[in-house]
């Protein structure tokens, strides 16, 4: 249960641009995370999501603007510092240890503080007991994916960031993973913020999304209401030809500014940002935990 | 029988060195990625430590000119303390090593780390030639060396103890690796940075940590071996060798494979001493040092799979290449101003800058092979040297004269240069390196060392060139050096420059930066990876084959030490410091770096610094591959740049108006 019910976010991100070698991918970003939340990034191929939570996991240094983990900043500390104080990226590649055993993995992955034991995880992940003794490197998808996720929980997460979980995996696997990320932040008051392609899935889990298109938010949301509007996201992955379409569409109130980014068609950024008003009417699987300050 | 059991026991002795060192070059490689080629000169540097501290009280600094003597106890000091001051330095140093050089490079490219640990190799080896001259140094004994009657023999009882120590030391290093949370660890952080990033390790501090214990094993091997080998920089250097044939059978992975590997080989080496005494037709020299040589030949290039990937963040990248776009009007523009060089340069200088030339040759052979197909060779002085060689039979006994011998002779290098690109079809990067290595000290201790072959220690003289009765050698009567034969060798490095700068841009010179883009990827391409990678080796030892021949003509006696395998590596380090993508770099290399070349020449005859070439080398080479990996050439300093727009701009204006507003200005490089 969240006992810790967060003063500030999990995780608050204002104002980032993040990139490489000091060009921007992903620019005025700004996304909030509670704890206990399961927020879903979407966006298409080369969107900057992946560039986004590498960047929030420390493998990159932000350009500008500020990430913060419960009220502190944390942008630009190395990927191991922000490991060990609760930070936990599975990374779009899983980033194994192909020569180490899944039981070595988990113990290697111990912080030295208030770990979850392997019973725990292996609860979770039932699948990975009976490859407890076998290397990464002769798993399957699945299980490497089980693993990855797996390692990330050890360390009991403050913030869990999930790329591309889906990614070369079967849907039925993914079907059973997904809700994983659900129990971890319901259980653990993580929040959890994973990249997505496969929306409808996503959808299902989150309690909120954001939606990325070349690098800019074009569209966020309660998952709840998002499941409605696939007009609307189909739109925002599209890009540039479907944006006339989304400024046709009649969403709650819209950003200002931000107009020299987007289409050059007159199209202005929707936004559901702060608005308390989308929080009714939620599923009972996302009516836990959502706390937005 | 008993005798050859005694030599079997006594190459213990030489074997728990190579054991020790293979045991500290896997943990480098597992931890930091690096496969340090300075590792053995660290313990020869660490031993000369030792030695002044236990015969003298001092403490050696690692670097020469400025003070470097710190006297401690001013008298001799005892075995222990001054043992474990020794490894403490070494513990130090290991660490500063790593802090200002191997972190640094953590994410360069396999052939930058190559550089940078031969740089550190060089600047040790010219410290300690420097510092305590390269005269070898006995140490009073170590470990009890009482005899001790054994299987029917009397043997040292310090070999048993040198088993027992490497058996200690790879059973403990296997068991931290295998149980401990450190050596878990470690094997994580080299099977994924990245993933070891993510649960919270911090590679670097995993690889700093096991940096310093190899050196302090490094060390400890240095010392104990001291009393039977004596220190003397060359042949404690060379211990990398079979070290790394060691390392490389266990594939950079294995303690349990290194130590025994090491083991057998020094048992295998001193057999073959034995046996050279026994057997008549075996060479007498060189044998043993070839053994390292066909152990890694033979294990890697048909029993191994070759070294295991490093899980790492980055993707590598080659050294950048350059674009010659006019070779034929940036040729005819060098040969010109080498021309007005050699007439206006007289005596010593003039010679100098015949030699740049044909340093320039050699590092040429590296543009195609390291810079276009990215395979390294370390040994490209003993091609040369072969061909060199090759030119004294050819003119001296089967008497053909000047451009067919001159063509036969450069040819010559061809055949071996072929032999030695074979294990670069299986083997890249660190592997091929350290082959290539070892091919060069086997040419360098065996076939150098043929009295029939070479002349012995005195060399071989070679007649000048002559072209129907016109004499283009370097000396005519009182006349040395002459313009004439300046000439000629610069017209051939024209020439080999121009063939270098026109197979950028051919068919062939494509296929080879595929090549070395991504092997599969150009094979899927329908390039024949094979075929490519074996014509850059027979184009890059015919080029070199060329520059020994040149070489040659210019010092008109060859003799072995010439083309000895430090002087391979040399050019490598001068070759990468100026830029191996380029020609440019390769000039660049010829005449402000090469150790006879006319740059050094200068700084000698003016300030008498030349013996500090080789450490400034070193030291320039480190420096480069961690801050200019590309090399000097691919971003000149400024003032070149400028200059040569200036040049340019008057030069092709007129002619190629279109084509000159378009180059930029790394083409200052990439020209000429």
């Amino acid at each position: 249960m969240p006992t810790d019910v967060a003063i500030a976010p999990r995780l608050e991100i204002t104002g980032l641009d993040a990139g490489y070698f000091g060009q921007p991918v992903v620019r005025d970003l700004n996304l909030q995370v509670g704890a206990g939340e399961v927020v879903a990034l979407l966006g298409a191929n080369g969107a900057g999501k992946t560039t986004t939570l590498e960047t929030i996991a420390g493998l990159y240094a932000p350009i500008a603007g500020t990430i913060a983990m419960d009220g502190s900043e944390i942008g630009g500390r190395a990927t191991h510092k922000l490991a060990r104080e609760g930070v936990s990226l599975v990374p779009e590649s899983r980033a194994l240890f192909n020569g180490l055993t899944v039981r070595e993995h988990l113990q290697l992955a111990r912080t030295g503080g208030n770990d979850l034991p392997t019973d725990a995880v292996l609860e979770m992940l039932p699948e990975l007991e009976k490859c407890l003794a076998r290397k990464a490197g002769v798993l399957s998808g699945g299980e490497q994916q089980m693993l990855a996720v797996g390692r990330a929980l050890v360390g009991r997460p403050h913030l869990l960031l999930v790329d591309e979980m889906s990614l070369g995996l079967a849907p039925i696997i993914v079907e059973r993973l997904l809700p994983i990320l659900r129990r971890v932040a319901t259980e653990m008051g993580t929040g959890v913020l994973f990249v997505e392609q496969h929306v409808p899935l996503a959808l299902q889990v989150a309690d909120k999304a954001y939606v990325l298109s070349h690098g800019r938010l074009v569209l966020e949301g309660m998952a709840q209401r998002l499941r409605g509007e696939s007009e609307l996201l189909r739109a925002s992955y599209l890009g540039d030809e479907a944006a006339e379409k989304i400024t046709a569409l009649p969403v709650g109130d819209r950003r200002n500014g931000d107009t020299e980014a987007l289409p050059p068609k007159g199209y202005e950024e929707p936004s559901d940002r702060g608005a308390p008003d989308v929080g009714d009417g939620l599923g009972s699987e996302t009516d836990r935990g959502t706390q937005h300050t | 029988m008993s005798s050859y059991i005694l030599f079997l026991l006594l190459g213990l002795g030489s074997g728990a060195i190579y054991a020790i060192l293979a045991l500290g070059l896997v943990m480098k490689y597992r931890s930091a990625g690096v496969v340090d080629f300075g590792h053995s000169a660290v313990a020869m540097f660490i031993a000369y430590v030792y030695f002044g501290l236990r015969t003298e009280g001092k403490l050696e600094l690692p670097w020469a000119i400025l003070p470097h003597e710190i006297t401690i106890t001013g008298s001799e000091m005892g075995n222990a303390p001054a043992m474990i001051a020794a490894l403490l330095y070494a513990a130090v140093l290991g660490l500063v090593m790593y802090l200002l050089i191997y972190r640094p490079l953590r994410h360069a490219t396999q052939l930058a780390r190559i550089c940078a640990s031969v740089g550190i190799l060089l600047y040790l080896q010219a410290i300690a030639v420097l510092d305590f001259s390269s005269n070898p140094k006995s140490v009073p004994t170590i470990l009890p060396d009482s005899p001790l009657h054994f299987a029917g023999v009397i043997v040292p009882v310090d070999r048993l103890w040198f088993a027992g120590l490497v058996v200690v030391l790879a059973t403990a290093l296997w068991s931290t690796y295998r149980f401990t949370r450190f050596g878990l660890a470690t094997r994580a952080a080299s099977e994924n940075e990245e993933g070891a990033a993510v649960i919270g390790l911090s590679a670097d501090r995993i690889a700093a940590t096991n940096w310093v214990l190899a050196t302090v094993l490094a060390a400890l091997a240095g010392i104990l071996i001291a009393p039977i080998a004596t220190i003397q920089p060359a042949s404690y250097t060379l211990f990398i060798v079979p070290a790394l044939a060691v390392a490389l059978v266990a594939r950079f992975q294995s303690f349990a494979i290194a130590a025994a590997a090491g083991l057998i080989l020094g048992m295998l080496q001193s057999e073959v001493t034995k046996l050279i005494s026994v057997i008549d037709w075996l060479p007498k020299e060189g044998l043993p040092e070839a053994i390292p040589f066909i152990v890694i030949v033979v294990g890697m290039t048909l029993v191994a799979k070759g070294m295991r990937a490093r899980g790492e963040i980055v993707v590598q990248r080659n050294p950048s290449l350059g674009r010659p776009s006019r070779p034929y009007v940036t040729t005819a523009f060098c040969f010109a101003v080498g021309a007005i060089a050699l007439v206006l340069l007289q005596g010593s200088l003039r010679f100098a800058l015949i030699s740049s030339f044909v340093w320039i040759c050699l590092a040429l052979s590296l543009v195609v092979l390291t810079g276009y197909v990215g395979q390294v060779s370390l040994a490209q002085m003993a091609f040369a040297g072969v061909s060199a060689f090759a030119l004294t039979h050819i003119t001296g006994q089967l008497g053909i004269g000047f451009p067919f011998s001159f063509i036969l002779a450069s040819l010559a290098a061809v055949p071996l240069g072929i032999v030695i690109g074979l294990p670069a079809l299986r083997l890249r990067g660190v592997n091929l390196a350290v082959v290539t290595l070892s091919a060069g000290l086997v040419l360098d201790s065996l076939v150098f060392n043929w009295t029939w072959f070479t002349g012995g220690l005195g060399g071989t003289k070679v007649g000048n060139p002559s072209l129907l009765g016109w004499n283009l050698g370097i000396s005519s009567g009182n006349a040395y050096p002459r313009v004439i034969f300046g000439i000629f060798v610069l017209a051939v490095v024209c020439g080999i420059g121009l063939l270098v700068a026109r197979l950028r841009r051919a068919p062939a010179g494509r296929m080879m930066i595929a090549v070395r883009s991504n092997e599969r990827a150009a094979a899927a391409a329908g390039i024949d990876v094979n075929r490519t990678k074996l014509l850059a080796f027979a184009l890059s030892s015919w080029i070199a084959g060329v520059g020994g021949v040149l070489f040659a003509y210019t010092q008109q006696t060859v003799s072995p030490p010439t083309f000895e395998v430090f002087t391979s590596l040399g050019l490598v380090a001068i070759a990468f410091v100026a830029g191996v993508g380029r020609i440019g770099g390769a000039v660049f290399a010829g005449i402000m770096m090469a150790s006879t070349g006319l740059f050094v020449t200068f700084l000698n005859r003016e300030f008498n610094i030349g013996k500090y070439q080789l450490l400034v080398a070193g030291l320039l080479l480190t420096i480069t591959a961690i801050k200019q990996p590309d090399g000097v050439a691919a971003n000149p300093p400024p003032p070149l740049v400028h200059a040569w727009k200036w040049l340019e701009a008057r030069l092709f204006y007129k002619s190629e108006t279109a084509q000159a507003s378009s180059t930029v200005a790394a083409s200052a490089g990439s020209e000429h």
